[in-house]
């Protein structure tokens, strides 16, 4: 894995995602991948894949971008916070949320340009009130009326492995890795092609990067 | 909270009726209360500005996920209008009914004249003008929905907060010991300069950029408009404005109608926050070159099942 935890430059890792958008198929891969590994009750996805249609027919085609939290170096939703339940932790940009002091108020869910906060107002599974015994496990993970959103999957990266979405992906449209270290794959690819930071006019910048 | 999967532009679904009950309660408690120390009312309007406050408060609670963590938004200050909208609220209530004591019994430690009780009714009045202008603030801050990030919102809420204070005062005029002359002339004032404060407000978020444009679209035509035009306009305000001209002793019902105006403006503008769209439809971007023949695919995958991460890169 490129960008791992070793690969510190400047005391600080800067973790990224570089998404072709030339690769990507609209498959949700990744979205059922989040989803397995992250146990988000229904209507939640971490990360999805949206869909446009461009072109006017007969020339007409579909574009697909993969949306996830961009973990911003200057994230909106960790200010507006009221109780430091958001914040960006000090050894590397992951923006994550501290369940135990959220209070449930949804600034962060308005504040993000990228529409990727949750605040599930049940625990109910997919298959009503009952949980499957999978659901039963894996919604320890969170709390009803507080906040959630993609962690990259931190509980993977600080074990050295790629976020499940990355790791996922059949076309390798998702490129994980550490944007400070220069000789990461990641890096390479934001030197060489040419690329967008979603919304970066808004000032976040997200470290999300997309390939066109 | 449903996601969507594709590109239209999208509204906020997360605030909504109570947060608007707080907004029009918070603002026209502390609306008031500015008024009662300007004007010199009777100490009851006071009390009641405090009221409607506390109250309004209390229903904020229902909106927040986990309220028993309440007490846990004092913490960020430094960073956050909702930490400070608290920080305010709370001083505005303690110092408040502090320099409210003497009016309502005998305070041995606490006289009405005193420098002590002046000094707190005067802490609190700042507190209440905060109250009123840090809606405003909190919203105008907002970089993902450009109907709210402008510097217009903090005059507008406090405009509307004074004329919901002025709307109580007029609902509870019986309490005047002088009968409502001076408040009516305010309350025709507040309205006209409300109006064209929201005239200016919708002309330059016309004007602006997509997602500004449709909020804009939302409030004066469906779905919103029935509420703007009908609730804001007609009963919150041209109604109350002829009412208060021409015939003052429909006062209790311009009243009425003006706080029920004031609530419904902070339905529209909480409803009416579109968000930028994701970066697919940002303007600029070439996609053209994302629509690849089958020819390009097939080499492409074939780097891919050699082995290699360069195939199409």
């Amino acid at each position: 894995m490129d960008g791992s935890a070793g690969s510190v430059l400047d005391g600080a890792i800067k973790w990224g995602v570089a998404v072709d958008l030339k690769r990507c198929t609209g498959c949700q891969a990744c979205t059922i991948a989040c989803k397995s590994e992250n146990g988000t009750p229904p209507g939640v996805f971490w990360t999805r894949v949206l869909e446009k249609e461009e072109g006017t027919y007969p020339f007409a085609y579909k574009v697909f971008m993969p949306l996830r939290c961009n973990h911003c170096a200057d994230p909106p939703c960790v200010p507006v916070c009221p109780t430091g339940a958001s914040y960006q932790r000090e050894n590397d940009n992951l923006v994550l949320v501290d369940q135990d002091k959220c209070i449930g108020c949804h600034s962060c869910v308005v504040a993000c340009p990228y529409q990727v906060r949750f605040i599930p107002g049940n625990a109910r599974g997919y298959y009503g009130k009952h949980k499957t015994p999978y659901e039963d496990v894996s919604y320890r993970g969170w709390q009803v009326g507080t906040a959630q959103k993609c962690t990259l999957c931190v509980h993977r990266i600080d074990e050295g492995l790629e976020p499940a979405c990355v790791e996922t992906c059949p076309t390798k449209t998702l490129v994980f890795g550490d944007l400070n270290d220069p000789d990461s794959e990641i890096s390479e690819l934001v030197r060489q092609r040419e690329n967008f930071q979603p919304r970066a006019e808004l000032g976040t910048d997200p470290c999300v990067f997309y390939l066109t | 909270m449903m996601q969507r999967f594709n590109t239209e532009l999208s509204r906020q679904q997360e605030w909504s009726w109570l947060l608007a009950i707080w907004l029009s309660m918070g603002g026209s408690g502390s609306g008031l209360f500015l008024l009662y120390l300007i004007l010199d009312l009777p100490h009851a309007f006071g009390l009641l500005a405090l009221g409607t406050v506390l109250l309004g408060g209390t229903v904020l609670l229902i909106e927040l996920g986990n309220p028993l963590r309440v007490w846990r938004t004092v913490y960020r200050p430094g960073t956050s209008w909702l930490s400070r909208g608290v920080l305010f609220v709370s001083f505005f209530l303690f110092t408040g009914i502090l320099s409210l004591v003497p009016s309502i019994g005998e305070a041995s430690w606490l006289s009405s004249d005193s420098g002590t009780a002046v000094g707190l009714h005067w802490i609190a009045g700042l507190c209440a003008l905060m109250i009123t202008l840090y809606p405003g603030f909190f919203l105008s801050a907002n970089r993902a929905i450009p109907f709210w990030n402008t510097r217009l919102l903090p005059p507008l809420f406090l405009g509307f907060s004074l004329l919901g204070g002025s709307g109580l005062v007029l609902l509870f005029s019986a309490l005047l010991e002088t009968g409502p002359s001076k408040i009516l002339i305010l309350a025709a004032v507040l309205i006209v300069v409300n109006l064209v404060m929201v005239f200016v407000y919708f002309l330059s978020k016309g004007r602006s950029n997509a997602p500004a444009r449709e909020s804009v679209r939302l409030l004066i035509g469906l779905p919103l408009g029935w509420v703007f035009w009908v609730g804001v306009v007609a009963v919150g305000m041209v109604l109350p404005l002829i009412a208060v001209i021409s015939l003052p002793s429909t006062a209790t019902a311009a009243g009425a109608a003006i706080l029920l105006g004031g609530l419904l403006f902070r339905y529209c503008i909480l409803k009416a926050a579109v968000f930028v769209p994701p970066a697919l439809v940002a303007g600029g971007q070439d996609f053209s070159k994302l629509n690849r023949n089958s020819n390009d695919l097939e080499r492409e995958y074939a780097g891919i099942a050699a082995g290699g991460t360069g195939g199409g890169r």
